[in-house]
């Protein structure tokens, strides 16, 4: 195995966050891969982590002052052993080959651990769209798209957004491409409502991270009914995590913002979820004017000489980190452990740094990691393309079940794994596993490809 | 455009085009042949040309030619052979040669030059003798020693050069006068010229200002003589439709010989032509005054004790020049006019017969062009007018001719106040009192002219109601009245609320009051009531925010309230004058005088909804950008624009940047997350109902939600709408959230506003002779073409860094320890001694958040302690992805001073901008360098010769560590380092010490490489 990681360091030497990830990955599978003298045999280590396709495009474009540019675009084709290759475009000024790499070969995982029939892929160029005009950013997906056309479709492959490609930018990307190809096909997702975009999508992250909670949960005869929980952030995820929450019974008592954190003993109930609604959408005020609203809440500033987040020193039984990366330290998560928390879903991606996952792990906590709890984001990407296939719109509650039902998939999916690997209960080994051996097993059965 | 005695007198206006094309041809050059006995007596009284300069003055006319004197027939030859002269006077004998002897020796050198003879007896010259060449003198004229003589023939000499010209362009008017005799000539051509000057002066619209008077006097009537009966009819036939008079003589030549009944013959042919011409016959013989008024014209005895009155009253009674008097068409009077005004008024009132009767008589023609009025005087004219033919349509077109008219000639123009005149409607800009109008309303009276002199060359100015808020600006002399007459004394210990309560205790002078009284009488809209300090000048720091501002919504039904209220907030701003802050920073900017204090009461733009009272735009222009970040550029200026009333925008709250020549580039507004972070959710109105009080503090301006007001027409108007299920925002109205964008103004074009902007900058650039700052606000209107822009205030932009403070020297850049150039922001900064750095050793790309932990802890000790710092990194700073720099919020750094930014080559990445990381930079005017990091060589120390990027990290390594963290190093330097910035040039240097260049040293400029 160390072989692979040298043959790849070797070949592509400055994909530093590539090689990063396959060390991750094969850290992770060791088990399976020593399990499975077939899987060594078929190389799938080798196969695994070399693209299927990498396309690499020119696209020029010319700005408003009638000035040429020409930046580079990207598709890394990285995996279609379970289906189509489905993965975002972002266009950033950092995007690379390596970047595109690394983030498609994370995104067959991903979408493997949907259990829905999507590959993995990503895209992408470095175009900055800061400060660009509508015509230009137009003009710009336009020529990209002149060129991706020939290489994507519902039954191929199927972009989605990423960052800096939104609702407008796919919108200027599928109106060349059904220029181009004269045919209307769910051959991006993201869409708008109007033309064949699905809904819960804002919903779903949150939503989902608190379905693959309940799932945990459930595992102990327990629900989330009468739960105390600890939620970080205030954003899209938090709220919505926040008012599934609520629908299921639990009482959320924090939320926080880049300013500090408010702690509301009585519960952050329907009308105060409202507020804050109002407040981080509509207001993009700071989480501090809770405390103004409602005098009775606690409010603290961070403070940047303490080593700990205060927030994670409370006694509660769930946590839901959904602020952003490494907000949960070693310290956060003893302080947690310490403090009765029995289950910590992740809404954001990392959110806890690999001390204080093992602290979880030998403590024996229910641990669900961001790329299963937060799958639902990729997972509705998934019904959108199935929506399109059907050409159905499905109203909210049947997205909101079907989501349900794949969060349960998830999760009994991990669960599955980490029993036949030894790991039970590890719901991080259950997943990256799980995502493996899926994808590893199809490329199997589809013999040397 | 030239100045004189402080007032701008302009060259050109639009308004006046007109004028400025008529009497192109001016006398300028005379020369006088007279003998030295003539001389002498000529100039008994004075100087001959003092007198005809005092002459000018006294009737206001602009330009007194000037005379050079010669005393003999040779010395003319010689001093015309040298020199060219618009004319020549001579008196009869001049050094043995007589008058019409050097008259043919004049047109043998220049055939055309006008050679005029004067003489003081009549003798041996008229009737001219039959041997005598009678060509080489054009004219002749008897001297009675009366300096206005020579002005007459001046004038009418010019009258015959310009005639064809000015009537053509501007119709203007004609007087023919035929009189064979030089003595009456010269007695009549005075009394004609003073009668028509002086009665042109008298009916000119009062509201003119004095260079617009000048200017107008232009279009006077003209006067044009004939000496005989067919020079009479080439005259008349020549200028027949512009002719409004005819003064003719009985007795002169016809045929060649002396007629009787010349003059009787003239007027009966011309009557024919026109029955209603008016004409006055002159006559010595008292018994032709029945064969006048059998023509009919007006007969006036030539031997009469009051020929002058009787010529008076003509002019008043026939020409046009007194009152109109409206009549029934039996004659039967009904009302009077005696300026635009009043005309107006009686238009929209009097019968319609009455408007029927002087249509057709040519009276309104007449009486308007009498004010020199051309435009409005053919556009009266019957021949247009007569077609109208039903009499409610002719009303309405008089009518709105005349007061457009008036509208159009207020624009531009500084009004004085008038409490019988004041017409809101029509004046745009008045001032009450007399003095300085200070700084603020003197901006304000010069874009205003400005503006009006250039719509023509300015597109978007000319097709737009770009125009200004009703004003009305209280001289200083209101000021100095009521602090004199209260006997108020400037007490430097008082405090602000004591100085505003002893203001509010005493009265305004009751000029002012009564002035006021009128002025609120007839105005009904909301009023912000600012100070115009003397002290703002326009090359000068202007005391930008230092005066209060009041708004008063205006409505109260009690007349005698809003009375109180209007000169409360004018006392208040009086009050600010003596307070701590304009006296202290009077101080600092060594202002060496005490402050005197004009007060501008302007109208508030915008319209009520529910209660609340706003405009739907208002911002800031100013004509360089100091950030030009992206691809904007520094020359197109920028723009910050809110919602509702200006003080989102004066006060650095949320607003909108953009250039104006870019406004699709809305940095802000990349994506849709920073579209939702920058966009404005609150505005300022002004409070319509709470009308009481006063508010001392501008607290009747209230701030509301944007939410609150989404059913208003302005949110919904300049509002897009938020989907969140698909984290999208349309500009297309839809149900949803709103988000303020103003994407229908800037990027759909509904308004074609950066346009108006551009022009206006440009305008005021060229104007003011440096860089601008533009106040202005909008009103949409639901035709949009109907919109109108309004321009607030102009100022010169204060950077804090004039060109001598921040030009960069060679001498500097070589013992720099840094040199960019590229630099965002401009000034000279002496504040920072401490300087953060980023570690190079340690720096680690995925620890970047770590790093921004470290500066957060440093920046909190730092600006508790009051200390700017100079911060140095690599990366583009603020940064939401922590892999293309340091991603610290504003919160990390709000103690900057300055921000060096270490650029990687590979990185194709503009610095951060569009978060609100960036605005605080732009609007606290942060200074923003960049160095490139491997091309620049970084390392290597800065040198003029080397030119490029510099930052010596040999000099920085070797500075002691003040503290020491994991990725940063914290220096303190001894003394605060210099900085100089200039934004112009793009160009920044950071070096140790001012004092250690020898005065010696020779300052080679650095620039902008091209």
């Amino acid at each position: 195995m160390e072989e692979i990681i040298s043959l790849i360091k070797n070949k592509d030497p400055e994909q530093r966050e590539f090689h990063q990830a396959v060390e991750e990955v094969v850290e992770t599978v060791k088990p399976v891969l020593e399990r499975n003298p077939e899987y060594r045999q078929h190389a799938v280590l080798a196969r695994i982590t070399e693209p299927e396709r990498v396309i690499m495009f020119r696209v020029p474009w010319m700005d408003d002052d009638a000035q040429v540019h020409v930046n580079r675009g990207f598709r890394v084709e990285m995996n279609s052993a379970i289906g189509p290759y489905k993965g975002g475009l972002r266009f950033h000024p950092s995007v690379n080959l390596g970047i595109i790499k690394f983030l498609a070969f994370e995104q067959v995982f991903k979408n493997s651990l949907t259990t829905l029939a999507m590959g993995g892929g990503k895209g992408g160029s470095d175009f900055d769209p800061k400060g660009k005009s509508d015509g230009e950013v137009m003009r710009f997906c336009q020529s990209f798209m002149a060129e991706l056309h020939r290489h994507i479709g519902p039954n191929t492959d199927v972009p989605a957004g990423d960052i800096g490609v939104g609702a407008r930018e796919i919108g200027f990307l599928f109106g060349m491409y059904k220029k181009l190809r004269n045919e209307f096909t769910g051959v991006l997702t993201g869409k708008s409502l109007d033309w064949g975009g699905s809904l819960i999508r804002p919903e779903a992250t949150g939503y989902g991270t608190v379905y693959f909670a309940a799932e945990m949960l459930d595992t102990k005869g327990e629900t989330l009914e009468g739960k105390n929980c600890l939620v970080s952030g205030s954003g899209n995820v938090a709220q919505f995590l926040t008012e599934k929450v609520l629908d299921l019974g639990g009482k959320v008592l924090t939320l926080s913002d880049s300013s500090g954190y408010i702690y509301d003993e009585e519960g952050i109930d329907r009308d105060k979820l409202a507020y804050v609604q109002q407040l981080k959408n509509i207001m993009r005020g700071r989480i501090s004017e809770y405390k103004e609203k409602y005098p009775n809440a606690v409010y603290t500033p961070v403070d940047p000489l303490l080593d700990y987040n205060p927030l994670w020193a409370h006694k509660a039984d769930c946590a839901f980190p959904c602020a952003t990366q490494n907000e949960i330290n070693a310290k956060d998560g003893q302080n947690l452990v310490d403090n009765g928390v029995g289950l910590i879903s992740e809404g954001a991606n990392m959110p806890s740094v690999p001390e204080a996952v093992d602290l979880f792990i030998e403590h024996r906590l229910l641990y669900a990691p961001g790329k299963a709890a937060n799958a639902g984001g990729v997972a509705v990407s998934g019904l959108e393309m199935a929506q399109n296939s059907m050409r159905l719109s499905w109203p909210r509650e049947e997205v909101d079940q079907r989501l349900k039902e794949i969060m349960k998939s998830i999760h009994r999916t991990c669960v599955d794994a980490g029993e036949i690997y030894g790991v039970q209960g590890n719901y991080v080994a259950g997943a990256n596993i799980a995502g493996f051996v899926k994808v590893v097993n199809a490329m199997l059965d589809q013999g040397l490809v | 455009m030239r100045f004189e005695s402080g007032k701008i007198i302009s060259d050109f206006d639009p308004h006046f085009k007109i004028f400025h094309e008529l009497m192109p041809f001016k006398v300028q050059e005379i020369l006088l042949v007279s003998s030295p006995y003539d001389a002498f007596i000529m100039e008994e009284d004075g100087s001959l040309a003092t007198r005809i300069i005092n002459e000018y003055q006294g009737l206001n006319l602009s330009g007194a030619p000037r005379i050079t004197l010669v005393s003999s027939g040779r010395e003319a030859i010689e001093t015309l052979r040298r020199q060219a002269f618009d004319m020549v006077i001579t008196m009869p004998h001049v050094g043995g040669m007589d008058a019409f002897d050097l008259g043919a020796k004049i047109k043998r050198i220049h055939p055309t030059q006008q050679v005029v003879l004067i003489s003081h007896s009549l003798r041996g010259i008229y009737p001219i003798p039959e041997n005598v060449e009678c060509h080489s003198i054009d004219d002749v004229y008897l001297w009675c020693c009366e300096a206005d003589l020579l002005l007459s023939l001046i004038k009418n000499f010019e009258d015959h050069v310009n005639v064809d010209a000015d009537t053509a362009r501007a119709m203007v008017r004609v007087i023919i006068m035929v009189e064979d005799s030089p003595v009456h000539r010269s007695f009549f051509l005075p009394i004609l010229y003073h009668e028509v000057v002086r009665q042109t002066q008298a009916v000119l619209d009062e509201s003119l200002n004095e260079p617009h008077r000048l200017l107008r006097m232009r279009a006077r009537p003209k006067i044009l003589t004939a000496i005989n009966y067919e020079e009479a009819m080439v005259l008349y036939e020549a200028y027949q439709p512009y002719i409004f008079g005819i003064i003719s003589d009985v007795r002169y030549p016809r045929r060649g010989k002396m007629d009787p009944e010349a003059g009787i013959r003239l007027l009966e042919k011309i009557r024919k032509d026109v029955p209603d011409l008016p004409m006055l016959l002159l006559s010595s013989e008292p018994e032709n005054r029945e064969m006048a008024e059998a023509i009919p014209a007006v007969f006036l005895d030539k031997n009469s004790p009051l020929v002058k009155s009787e010529i008076h009253s003509f002019f008043l009674n026939y020409l046009g020049f007194g009152d109109f008097v409206f009549r029934m068409p039996d004659g039967k009077e009904i009302g009077h006019a005696s300026n635009l005004f009043e005309f107006e008024q009686q238009l929209r009132k009097v019968p319609s017969e009455s408007i029927r009767y002087h249509a057709n008589h040519n009276h309104f023609s007449n009486w308007v062009m009498a004010r020199a009025e051309v435009a409005l005087g053919s556009r009266l004219h019957r021949d247009y007018v007569s077609n109208i033919k039903s009499c409610s349509d002719l009303r309405d077109d008089l009518v709105f001719k005349v007061h457009s008219l008036r509208k159009l000639r207020q624009q531009g123009v500084v009004v004085k106040f008038s409490r019988d005149n004041f017409d809101p409607e029509i004046m745009d800009f008045v001032k009450i009192g007399k003095g300085s109008i200070g700084g603020k309303a003197r901006g304000l009276a010069f874009m205003w002219m400005q503006l009006q002199q250039s719509r023509e060359s300015h597109k978007a100015l000319s097709e737009n109601h770009v125009i200004l808020p009703k004003t009305c600006v209280v001289a200083a002399d209101g000021f100095n009245d009521f602090i004199s007459t209260n006997r108020l004394h400037l007490n430097k210990d008082a405090s602000d609320e004591s100085i505003a309560e002893s203001f509010l205790a005493v009265e305004l002078p009751l000029w002012l009051k009564e002035d006021l009284r009128v002025f609120l009488s007839k105005i009904d809209f909301p009023l912000s009531v600012r100070s115009s300090s003397l002290l703002e000048d326009a090359h000068f720091k202007p005391y930008a925010g230092l005066y209060s501002t009041y708004f008063l919504s205006n409505n109260h039904p009690s007349f005698s309230l809003r009375c109180q209220q209007l000169e409360e907030a004018i006392k208040l701003v009086y009050a600010s004058t003596w307070y701590e802050n304009p006296r202290l920073y009077s101080k600092v900017s060594e202002q060496g005088r005490e402050d005197s204090m004009a007060v501008v009461i302007q109208q508030m733009v915008g319209q009520e909804y529910d209660g609340y009272y706003y405009p739907h735009i208002s911002g800031v222009a100013q004509s360089h950008n100091y950030y030009p970040v992206m691809k904007m550029k520094a020359r197109e200026g920028i723009c910050h624009m809110a919602l509702g009333i200006g003080k989102t925008v004066v006060e650095g709250e949320r607003s909108l940047r953009f250039s104006p020549a870019q406004p699709e580039r809305l940095i802000q507004f990349s994506t849709v997350d920073d579209i939702l972070e920058n966009c404005q959710r609150q505005f300022y109105a002004l409070d319509m109902k709470s009308t009481k009080k006063l508010s001392h503090d501008g607290s009747n301006l209230v701030r509301r939600l944007v939410q609150d007001a989404e059913h208003e027409e302005p949110v919904q108007l300049l509002s897009s709408t938020y989907i969140p299920a698909e984290n999208r925002i349309r500009d297309t109205a839809m149900p949803g959230v709103k988000v303020v964008t103003f994407a229908r103004v800037l990027k759909h074009k509904l308004y074609p506003l950066p346009e108006i902007l551009q022009d206006l900058l440009d305008l005021g650039r060229r104007g003011m002779g440096c860089e601008v700052e533009i106040e202005f606000a909008v009103r949409l209107d639901k035709k949009i073409n109907r919109s109108e822009f309004f321009f607030l205030q102009m100022r010169p932009m204060v950077t804090g860094g004039e060109h001598a403070d921040v030009a960069i020297c060679s001498y500097e850049i070589d013992r720099a320890f840094c040199f960019s150039r590229s630099c965002l922001g401009h000034g000279r900064f002496t504040n920072m001694a401490d300087i953060l750095l980023v570690r190079p050793e340690s720096f680690d790309a995925g620890a970047t958040r770590n790093i921004a932990t470290e500066i957060n802890a440093l920046n909190a000790r730092l600006q508790s302690e009051k200390r700017p710092y100079l911060l140095v990194g690599p990366g583009r700073w603020g940064s939401a992805d922590p892999w293309l720099g340091i991603p610290v919020q504003w919160r990390d750094i709000s103690g900057v001073g300055a921000i060096i930014e270490l650029q990687n080559e590979s990185l194709h990445a503009d610095p951060s901008q569009g978060s609100h990381f960036f605005q605080n930079i732009t609007s606290l005017g942060i200074p923003y360098l960049t160095v490139m990091e491997e091309k620049d060589g970084a390392s290597g120390t800065c040198s003029f010769r080397n030119g490029g990027n510099c930052l010596n990290w040999n000099w920085l390594m070797e500075q002691e560590d003040f503290t020491d963290t994991d990725f940063i190093r914290h220096i303190r330097l001894p003394e605060p380092f210099v900085m100089k910035c200039n934004g112009k040039e793009e160009l920044a240097v950071l070096y140790q010490k001012d004092d250690q260049f020898s005065s010696g040293e020779v300052c080679i400029e650095v620039h902008r490489k091209k």
